[in-house]
């Protein structure tokens, strides 16, 4: 039997100050926006900016200062990793509510608990990347899922937002009670919940569906094939900055779970869920850049896309190594600005022409030469070409995996990046080519400007100097120094590969 | 500051492309001005890098180093030996030239230089780079502005199709996107473009991974891997294959080469300029950093491919340059028939013709851009590349008449152009081990006599067309500046190629030392592996 000891001395405390300041925080805006009825929502926006900013800032000092700990019995659990990924959350959330501001002028009612809900969904995600055992899982997932269900149907008059959230929840819900399913059958197995002391348990098909229940419903939070269909329809229907939150935030947190389980619980399993990964990689690239090439949205190109780009974050699991989950945490990074920035070019577009049709952005560089180039390079870091962010993500990822000798995989994801390369051109072709039916020129607030500029910063910067970006990876994963050690099993299952 | 020539060289088109995002698109002078600025600067350095190069000495010179990512095993790299430092100074006089040959356009001319400039920046940096993680990253780079180039600024073909199918519609619709030979589009062009050099640069890509994991010496480094990797049989064929094919797709070798003509006829002047003169030797060059350096032993065992290949590339890149219509597919098809000497010369690996090889790719790079730039000229002029429907421009236009002459003798290897002397050595160099291959070289070279001169005959001879009485000469500096500056060095390499003739010999000898197992690596101290 768990028993807790509830006592919480000071330094623990300091241990979630993070969580307890944004907690604090979010109740504050809300209180805010209920008292006084007339204030204006972007004064809400700012105000949770500046709170995420502190936020931030003391996650940074935590990681300078390598403050680490567990509290609860391991159920919480600070580490570099968790420090990093915290970031890399605050980072998305930051620059997510700086795109919100002038699409919230579009809600009617409700402007600002949106701010609050995402603010909750980030507190939720900051708690997944401490998790370090199975019902603290379970419950900050569920925790930060319980905000994205509102925030998708947001746009109430709009169908295709309800039918968004229909979707995302029944599915949702339906992953939840898988999760719990493979969390009863694991604990059944092995008698713990704790990820740490599950190590070295013997096998069994017991434990092995119970885990495979749980990648499931991880794997319905990233998006990866086979456990993707929710995504472009929600992706479409959501309020675009939901959308890119969606895309990025909880992928972070969900592959923070992902890392620790695999890396530290079932690490004497690789052999076996390297070849999980495998196969949904090769899936998840594969589907996500062939019917993206179809698609006349640029939402759903950047849901499909995501589906691939997800893909190529699992080669990195599947090399199961240290310099696998650097290289992924790097990945992640990259995609963090590409992607945002990306959206946030598509919030700046839709404002101002009520579309997201690929086909209305004819001529966009007569019209906004910032906002094309700004998507150029986006979509170009997505592509992965050099100098740009995503060129650097995925030579990592591809030498980690070379590392391990999965050849399968490496060349599905080489000719991947061909195919992606069409898609994207496409779009591109469309900003630089083709002639605009309106040539009015576009021009965009301040905020969201911003949000931009910050994207190509973090874009050009981690693709012409990623040495301190790679460097603080490494740092962050020392815990795993020891897998190295454990190529010899992969060489067996690369080999059965066709190696 | 002489050590950093290289860094001014590459960091010059860069910095300037930087440069123009902040002046504004209204200045068309100041952009203008600050484009020709850079490359200038680039210019000069490479010029005297060419110069200051030592051939006693050889090996690598003006390098440079600085750590990128200990992580990972990469540095920031450069360096230029006897082949680098040659297509260097061609890609800056090109990218010189090429600023003056599109002084008039007139839609986002801003942005027209800046991708430019990045693409010859990246050019450049891919001939500098001793770091096989920099190669692939400049050489990946100098794709994607060839895209937009082409996209923006290029023209549809439109006398192509009218060969065979007027409307385009059934060759459209019949073989499929990537395969399409009968689309017309300039976007067409440039997607094929992009997706045949990125599913090349991704093959070679997978060919460097290998190099570096193989090697188990956690590095990039082609100075340390030539020295230390040892590969197995079996992998260094895969590797040497994957290198090879990669690379030469941008080369073009023949039957990688479909895309090379269509973007060719769709691209503006100056992009045809630099993808005819120095994008197309990047494959080559790239073939002979890391396949010849990294493995010189399966080189010796392999190359003959390129000895059987090359007699396709020139054979039937000569073929369709004769019987083609339009002016941009003469020269791009002839630019592929004439990478197949190229391909001759490092087939051989002799060291006349290895040595011919390197200098034809300089030589061919500035007949090349010559040809492009008064093709474009002539196009800019009378809006039409169709060269039944032209005619007698010689009488509105004597100087690019005069000119394109000049080019036509330059490209068919007349002596007193530096075309002449590689032409020889290459054919001197290869005749003990290809006979066959060296027949069809000089029979080659009579084709392409014919179609250079049906083609200069068409266009300025016999009688003026109606409808271009108002076609205009070439007056002024800037119009005639960047011709008269590839001539001019097409003919002084020609009359004095000592320099020339040894800075290329101190590379390629002891290369080849190397790859006919004749002498030993001489080692060259790395500043990376000092203490």
């Amino acid at each position: 039997m768990m028993t807790f000891s509830l006592t919480l001395s000071g330094s623990d405390l300091l241990l979630l100050a993070p969580e307890i300041f944004l907690t604090l925080w979010f109740c504050l805006v809300l209180a805010v926006d209920f008292s006084m009825k007339e204030i204006n929502h972007k004064t809400l926006a700012y105000l949770s900016v500046g709170g995420l900013s502190v936020t931030l800032l003391n996650l940074i000092w935590f990681d300078l200062s390598g403050v680490e700990g567990a509290l609860f019995r391991n159920m919480f659990v600070l580490d570099q990793l968790a420090i990093f990924f915290k970031i890399f959350i605050v980072l998305a959330t930051i620059l997510v509510v700086l795109m919100s501001i002038d699409y919230v002028r579009n809600f009617r009612v409700f402007k600002g608990e949106y701010y609050v809900l995402v603010l909750m969904s980030a507190l939720g995600m900051m708690f997944m990347a401490s998790a370090q055992d199975l019902l603290s899982v379970f419950v900050t997932l569920e925790f930060s899922t319980f905000g994205f269900y509102i925030l998708v149907a947001y746009l109430r008059e709009d169908m295709r937002s309800s039918e968004a959230g229909l979707k995302f929840f029944i599915l949702g819900v339906f992953v939840a009670g898988l999760l719990a399913y493979g969390i009863s059958l694991v604990y059944g197995e092995t008698g713990t919940l704790i990820f740490s002391e599950m190590v070295g348990t013997s096998g069994s098909y017991g434990l092995a569906i119970g885990f495979l229940l749980i990648f499931a419903a991880l794997g319905f939070k990233i998006g990866a094939v086979p456990f993707h269909s929710w995504i472009p329809d929600t992706y479409q229907g959501s309020p675009t900055p939901v959308t890119a939150f969606l895309s990025i935030a909880p992928k972070g947190a969900a592959l923070a779970i992902l890392i620790r389980m695999f890396y530290v619980a079932l690490a004497t399993f690789k052999p076996m869920w390297v070849l999980l990964f495998v196969v949904a990689s090769i899936l998840s690239m594969t589907y996500g850049n062939i019917v993206a090439i179809a698609q006349k949205n640029i939402k759903r190109l950047l849901a499909y896309s995501g589906i691939a780009q997800i893909g190529n974050v699992m080669i990195g699991l599947a090399a199961g190594t240290k310099q696998g989950s650097d290289a992924i945490m790097f990945y992640l990074l990259t995609y963090l600005f590409a992607n945002l920035g990306a959206f946030a070019v598509v919030i700046g577009v839709s404002n101002l022409i009520k579309s997201d049709e690929i086909e209305d952005y004819s001529g966009l560089n007569r019209r906004s030469p910032f906002l094309a180039a700004a998507m150029l390079i986006f979509l170009l870091s997505l592509a992965g070409v050099p100098p740009l962010a995503g060129f650097i993500g995925k030579l990592y990822i591809f030498v980690a995996a070379m590392e391990q000798e999965l050849y399968t995989l490496l060349i599905v994801g080489l000719v991947n990046i061909v195919i992606s390369m069409y898609y994207y051109l496409i779009v591109v072709k469309k900003m630089y080519i083709s002639e605009p039916t309106d040539p009015s020129p576009l021009i965009i607030s301040t905020p969201l400007k911003t949000a931009v500029c910050i994207g190509i910063a973090g874009t050009l910067f981690l693709g012409i100097y990623p040495k301190p970006f790679i460097d603080w990876a490494v740092s962050a994963t020392l815990m795993f120094s020891n897998l190295a050690g454990q190529t010899a099993a992969t060489q067996s299952v690369s080999s059965l590969l066709g190696g | 500051m002489a050590e950093y020539t290289l860094l001014i060289i590459l960091f010059a088109p860069f910095l300037g492309a930087v440069a123009l995002i902040l002046v504004p698109n209204q200045q068309a002078l100041l952009v203008r001005a600050v484009a020709a600025a850079a490359a200038g600067i680039s210019l000069l350095a490479s010029f005297y890098l060419f110069f200051a190069y030592d051939p006693d000495k050889g090996g690598f010179q003006f390098v440079q180093r600085f750590p990128w990512s200990e992580e990972l095993g990469i540095a920031f790299y450069v360096g230029v030996d006897g082949i680098g430092a040659p297509l260097v100074f061609a890609s800056a006089i090109l990218l010189f030239a090429g600023i003056f040959i599109s002084w008039h356009i007139k839609d986002r001319a801003k942005e027209f230089y800046i991708f430019l400039l990045i693409l010859a920046a990246a050019t450049i940096g891919v001939f500098m780079s001793l770091d096989l993680f920099f190669l692939y990253f400049f050489y990946e780079m100098s794709v994607l502005p060839m895209y937009l180039l082409l996209g923006m600024w290029g023209s549809h073909t439109k006398g192509y199709l009218s060969m065979t199918d007027p409307e385009g519609k059934k060759l459209r619709d019949s073989v499929g996107f990537i395969f399409n030979f009968g689309s017309n589009s300039k976007e067409y062009a440039a997607m094929k473009l992009t997706l045949f050099l990125s599913a090349g640069a991704v093959a070679a890509l997978m060919g460097i991974l290998l190099i570096y994991h193989f090697s188990g010496l956690h590095t990039f480094d082609i100075l340390v891997l030539r020295e230390q990797a040892k590969f197995s049989d079996t992998l260094s064929w895969i590797i040497w294959l994957l290198v090879f094919f990669g690379f030469a797709s941008i080369a073009p070798i023949w039957p990688l080469h479909s895309w090379s003509p269509v973007g060719h006829a769709a691209a503006p002047a100056a992009t045809s300029m630099l993808h005819a003169g120095v994008l197309m030797k990047l494959g080559h060059f790239s073939i002979i950093r890391v396949a010849f350096e990294i493995f010189p032993e399966t080189t010796r065992e392999l190359m003959p491919i390129a000895a059987v290949l090359c007699i396709f590339s020139i054979v039937y890149g000569g073929l369709v340059a004769y019987f083609a219509k339009d002016t941009k597919y003469v020269i791009g098809y002839s630019s592929s028939s004439h990478m197949g000497y190229v391909f001759l010369g490092m087939a051989a690996l002799d060291y006349i013709s290895l040595t011919g090889a390197v200098i034809y790719m300089f030589a061919h790079a500035l007949a090349t851009g010559m040809l492009f730039a008064m093709a474009g000229w002539v196009y800019d002029q009378t809006h039409t590349r169709d060269i039944p429907s032209l005619g007698g421009l010689v009488t509105r236009m004597p100087f690019v008449a005069g000119c394109f002459v000049i080019a036509c003798m330059a490209s068919v290897g007349m002596p007193g152009t530096v075309n002449f002397i590689a032409e020889v050595m290459i054919i001197v160099g290869s005749w003990n081990k290809y006979p066959v291959q060296v027949i069809v070289a000089v029979l080659g070279i009579v084709l392409t006599m014919a179609y250079l001169f049906k083609m200069m005959r068409g266009l300025f001879y016999g009688k003026l067309d109606e409808g271009y009485e108002h076609a205009h000469d070439a007056t002024g500096f800037v119009n005639r500046m960047p011709l008269l500056l590839m001539i001019v060095c097409s003919i002084t390499f020609g009359l004095f190629p000592g320099h020339f003739y040894d800075i290329v010999q101190s590379t390629v000898v002891p290369m080849l030392d190397r790859i006919n197992q004749t002498a030993p690596l001489v080692t060259q101290a790395s500043p990376g592996l000092l203490p």
